[in-house]
């Protein structure tokens, strides 16, 4: 049996995915992703949700050569595409139900 | 090893300056990024461009690459490395950064002086962290409301002999009791191996609710729909509903209408600290077809009641 975890702690994440750590303070700083819990900087742990939008940052940064404010305004948006996405999916299994 | 023309995959003259190539860049990954584009396998384009914007974005590399070009760039043979080259890259070849997206030209003549210390994968003779891998796991609602075990199988990249292998793994993983859909689950060192003492890489699994036959979620509630005869809502009944687990006895008021959600407490989906309800939905079905009985009873109905339920149009 295989352990899971929830959580990823800030040193295995700049590991796992070659990151600063400098550049996720940035990324947090500009307000895409949260630390689930740690008072300093060293003891940050973020959910698998927060872990995969600082990735997407990174290749938004990397790739597109964006700057942070607009990969900020991008996954804004990518998140509430996403979220509206679930929602309309879910009305339209609904609706379909009630026709 | 085949030369790589980076002017020509980036659309730029050889006199292009760095802001005609980042320009170039970003109208390129835009047009062949698969994230951007809904074209099947612009991938390998997109590797390209990318691969092109890593050398000519330097200076030193570009240089570098110009004299390579002049030497044998035009050449429809392959291209070996010239006699006596050696370029700065090469000097601290123990401080490797080849990368696997890369074509053999580059991981031969820059791979080690890329800048990009976000890029965790690299191969050829340097050591690198496994991959990270994601796959989607789909969970059915009755698999959430406890701690399920499933088995599953997937891919692994290995790297070995100077090529890339797809290796079929099978694990058991324990889902815990009340994941949602969209949730991520980490699973530490199942990804890609690495090389020698680094660091395996991860494996998520990306949770993906299966649509049920009768039930829609929202949040930790349940949707039913219920559907019920036009005598069944309005002189009211007792019936059995369906529920993940088992069925359940609910009591349907006279005067029920179309819409109306009776709810039908814990009986919804199950989070960390609280299980939801469910809310069975009233659908007013009307017989498809009636007989003369039948319409004689509507037509009496239709007489003795005053209702009219568009009142409020006039």
């Amino acid at each position: 049996m295989v352990d899971i975890t929830r959580y990823i702690p800030i040193d295995e994440l700049c590991e796992n995915s070659s990151i600063k750590i400098e550049v996720i303070l940035e990324i947090v700083e500009y307000g895409i992703a949260t630390p689930q819990s740690g008072l300093t900087l060293s003891e940050w742990v973020f959910d698998l949700e927060s872990a995969h939008w600082i990735k997407k940052a990174i290749k938004l940064n990397r790739e597109f050569l964006l700057d942070w404010v607009a990969i900020s305004i991008v996954i804004d948006l990518m998140k509430e595409k996403e979220k509206l996405k679930q929602e309309n999916d879910r009305l339209t299994s609904r609706l379909s139900r009630l026709l | 090893m085949k030369f790589k023309d980076y002017y020509k995959i980036l659309q730029v003259s050889e006199t292009a300056d760095l802001k005609q190539i980042k320009k170039a860049y970003r109208k390129l990954a835009l047009k062949f990024h698969p994230d951007t584009t809904s074209e099947a396998d612009t991938e390998d384009k997109f590797k390209e461009v990318a691969e092109a914007y890593e050398v000519l974005k330097d200076t030193t590399k570009r240089a570098e690459y110009d004299e390579l070009r002049r030497y044998g760039g035009s050449s429809s043979e392959g291209f070996d490395v010239p006699p006596g080259w050696q370029s700065s890259a090469r000097h601290n070849k123990s401080e490797g950064d080849g990368h696997a997206d890369f074509s053999d030209f580059f991981n031969s003549f820059f791979a080690d002086r890329a800048q990009n210390n976000q890029r965790p994968q690299h191969h050829g003779s340097d050591l690198f962290k496994g991959q990270d891998l994601e796959m989607e796991l789909p969970v059915f609602l009755e698999e959430t409301l406890s701690s399920k075990t499933k088995a599953i199988d997937y891919h692994v990249p290995v790297y070995a002999n100077n090529q890339i292998k797809q290796v079929q793994k099978s694990l058991k993983v324990k889902i815990p009791l009340g994941v949602s859909d969209g949730e991520r689950i980490r699973l530490k060192g199942q990804g890609a191996p690495g090389s020698e003492n680094k660091l395996n890489g991860d494996l998520y699994l990306l949770i993906r609710l299966v649509p049920h036959t009768l039930f829609d979620v929202q949040g930790i509630n349940l949707i039913l729909c219920l559907p019920l005869t036009p005598w069944e809502a309005a002189l009211g009944t007792k019936l059995e509903i369906p529920t993940l687990n088992g069925k359940v006895k609910l009591s349907i008021p006279a005067n029920s209408q179309s819409g109306q959600k009776l709810r039908v407490k814990g009986k919804g989906l199950k989070n960390k600290t609280s299980q939801g309800d469910l809310l069975a939905v009233i659908k007013i079905d009307i017989p498809p077809s009636t007989n003369i009985e039948t319409k004689r009873l509507w037509s009496e109905l239709a007489e003795a009641e005053q209702y009219n339920p568009r009142a409020e149009w006039s």
